[in-house]
């Protein structure tokens, strides 16, 4: 049997699903043989998909269409959940706290699990209708599910500071990062990804004045990703405000999390537009 | 009295223009109604929103431009705001920033010096202070990298500096000015600019762009040039998706070609500040018409759906009302042909039939000889001098980004000198951004310190 790049991918879902397990299961147990596993399937399912999305990008090039794997739902899919876990795995190795892993991985996995197991999405290799044709393609979305991927990460530190809520370092909730290093991290990761979201918004803009003479025009998956920065921006200048630090921020970056995802999906289905070849 | 009444008042104006509230505010106001505009169908005609939402929602479109919604009186004037918010704000933070740019961070006293957010004091035994340690931690502080200051006679001992990054207080200006440097370039090239159309038979040339307004009325944009469509072409896959639209133009000046380029969708053509874009495209039936006229002459004619084919020595006009390729076997056209008078008539022609047609008491044969497909390119043509203010903003957007996020300013102290009866040694650091790496490498720097001093 040939080995696909569909087959690589698909088994890497199980990867991610598998280190989410692990690292939920290290969150209750708090075992440092079992952190340390999950860090490995971790890496090894980013291995996996790795090889997986450049096996994709040959398999393009033997269909004749030669392009990189970044040009429909399926693929911007596959990359999303790499960008995951790639800055995951950094924020894992700075902050040497693996709990967050268990808020982080189901991001990637469900984004896995979905692209290979839908019947809405599609994992044939398609060719670059006109409109694509462009090297602003890559760099627009590589610079946009950068952002994406931080958002993830975002939500997952916004989520864990609400369940840190009031209470005392004991139990479950004590094994999660402080608050004070939490909004930390949120605050940085969101910086992160509104500076990615921020250069994905300029990049498409140059495109589109390439493509079709206008760098705005309002279509609605350009509105929705300047709504996810206006929330963005709304948890950046909260900081400064009395008494928006922290618990609202941490809703923030949820409210944030959700217009990403509205940003990526909710437009492709719900509404019309430029991007409409981002659906299939 | 009077005057410090006034100040105050405006004090609250300005405090209120240049309030980080009333940015959230904004940002939260401006998120929840471009909403609207991606769930409400803009640009449609009042007509269809009367159809659609009935009379009483229609009222509420209508007033509130619901139907343009991104450029309607209050969402304009919401970006308005936001941006007297940005000026203020800026103006206002401006002294503040300076100052503390310009602050000496050399310039402190003990007490400053162990309120830092980050510090840790060494009292040693008499017998350690030895300048060969002194010599050791200065050599271990250096460590941290960057331009080393010092300054003498800091309450009995030496303050040491350590600074990286001070122009971070620059980089929230950058972002700030480079989102006010977009929308000038966007207000400038809108005011100063045009967008429009051109739609292109293959071999036809225009000097016009066609721009259609708001109410829906075409105006006509003259060129000082002519642009012509020599060649379109389109391809597709197997799978039927577009491969390919490719229009081959030439740009002619006083009759002369001064430019050619081929465009694709990613590949449009510049001339004179005026770009245009591959935009669309349309498929005409095209017939080919015979015509002899009463003295034996002959001529073929293409006639194009939408364009007029003439024979100027007869003075007959022809034009394409239906093109149908397969009519009982053969192919079928119904055509115009006129005369400059206005007289004319629509006929039928059927290939292998001829048909005739009468000025005054000379007789035309007309027989339809083929017939099939010519392309209309359709152009986006733009003209933009603001872009260039737009692209600049962005750059000036993403570095200022880059400083921010990555240029933390970071200060690291170290202070040596004699306490009550014994060296004293003082450690301080403070940073703007990203603490949790900054304890780190604080920490590191402590246990560094903290090695030379147990060795000595």
């Amino acid at each position: 049997m040939q080995i696909t790049s569909s087959y690589l991918l698909s088994l890497t879902t199980f990867f991610y699903l598998g280190a989410a397990a692990i690292y939920l299961l290290y969150w209750i147990f708090r075992l440092e043989k079992v952190g340390i596993l999950a860090t490995i399937v971790t890496i090894s399912g980013f291995l996996l998909e790795t090889v997986g999305i450049a096996l994709r990008w040959k398999e393009s090039y033997a269909l004749g269409y030669g392009h990189a794997p970044l040009s429909n739902l399926y693929e911007s899919l596959i990359f999303f959940s790499w960008v995951t876990i790639l800055v995951y795995l950094v924020v894992e190795f700075k902050t040497k706290n693996r709990v967050i892993g268990a808020f982080a991985t189901p991001f990637a996995c469900l984004a896995m699990a979905y692209a290979s197991f839908s019947p809405n999405v599609q994992d044939t290799i398609q060719p670059l209708i006109p409109a694509l044709q462009s090297n602003w393609l890559i760099a627009h979305v590589i610079t946009c599910f950068l952002g994406y991927a931080s958002f993830a990460v975002a939500c997952g530190f916004g989520i864990m500071y609400l369940l840190k809520g009031d209470s005392n370092n004991e139990g479950l909730l004590g094994a999660l990062p402080s608050k004070k290093v939490l909004d930390e991290l949120m605050h940085q990761t969101i910086i992160f990804g509104f500076l990615w979201l921020t250069v994905g918004i300029i990049t498409g803009a140059v495109w589109a004045n390439q493509a079709w003479g206008t760098y705005w025009s309002w279509d609605p998956k350009e509105t929705w990703s300047l709504i996810t920065w206006f929330v963005y921006a709304t948890a950046l200048h909260a900081r400064f405000v009395r008494g928006w630090a922290g618990k609202k921020i941490a809703y923030l970056s949820i409210i944030g999390f959700i217009s990403v995802i509205f940003t990526y999906f909710g437009v492709n289905f719900l509404l019309s537009g430029l991007h409409s070849y981002g659906s299939s | 009295m009077k005057s410090k009444k006034v100040e105050a008042k405006s004090n609250i104006i300005l405090n209120f223009f240049s309030s980080v509230k009333l940015a959230i505010t904004l940002f939260i106001l401006l998120a929840a109604t471009s909403i609207i505009g991606t769930v409400l169908p803009q640009g449609e005609t009042l007509q269809f929103y009367l159809e659609n939402f009935g009379p009483t929602y229609f009222k509420i479109i209508k007033s509130l431009q619901l139907y343009d919604t991104y450029h309607s009186w209050w969402y304009l004037s919401l970006l308005g705001l936001f941006s007297i918010n940005l000026i203020v704000c800026t103006i206002r933070r401006l002294p503040y920033t300076m100052r503390l740019y310009k602050r000496d961070a050399l310039d402190l006293s003990m007490d400053d010096l162990t309120r830092r957010p980050f510090k840790k004091i060494w009292k040693l035994r008499p017998d350690k202070g030895d300048k060969e340690l002194y010599q050791r931690i200065k050599a271990v502080f250096q460590g941290v990298g960057g331009r080393i200051r010092m300054k003498q006679n800091v309450q009995g001992g030496d303050l040491f500096l350590i600074e990286k990054g001070k122009w971070n207080y620059w980089g929230v200006y950058f972002i700030h000015v480079s989102i006010l440097v977009i929308f000038a370039g966007a207000v400038y090239g809108t005011f100063t600019g045009f967008k429009g159309r051109i739609m292109l038979l293959e071999g036809e040339s225009t000097n016009q762009v066609m721009k259609v307004d708001q109410a829906g009325n075409i105006q006509k944009i003259p060129l000082n040039f002519s642009i012509r469509c020599n060649k379109f072409r389109v391809e597709f896959y197997p799978s039927g998706a577009p491969k390919l639209f490719q229009s081959d133009l030439s740009i002619l000046k006083d009759g002369k070609e001064v430019k050619k380029k081929s465009i694709l969708v990613n590949d449009p053509l510049s001339y004179n500040g005026i770009t245009f874009y591959q935009s669309t495209y349309q498929a005409m039936p095209e017939a080919i018409v015979k015509i002899t006229s009463p003295d034996g002459k002959q001529r073929l004619l293409h006639v194009t759906a939408f364009d007029r084919a003439m024979w100027p020595e007869t003075g007959l006009i022809l034009g394409l009302i239906k093109y149908l390729p397969n009519v009982h076997g053969a192919p079928a056209a119904r055509i115009y042909i006129g005369e400059p008078s206005g007289n004319g008539e629509a006929l039928w022609l059927l290939q292998g039939h001829d048909k005739e047609y009468k000025v005054g008491d000379s007789i035309f044969r007309i027989s339809l000889v083929g017939g099939g497909e010519k392309y209309m390119t359709g152009l986006q043509v733009k003209k933009d001098p603001g872009v260039w203010m737009v692209w600049l903003g962005c750059t000036l957007l993403i570095l200022g980004f880059a400083v921010v996020f990555w240029v933390p300013h970071q200060r690291y102290w170290l202070w040596m000198g004699k306490g009550s009866d014994n060296l004293k040694i003082v450690l301080a650091g403070q940073t703007n951004k990203n603490r949790i790496s900054f304890e780190k490498h604080f920490r590191k720097l402590e246990r560094e310190i903290e090695n030379n001093i147990g060795e000595a």
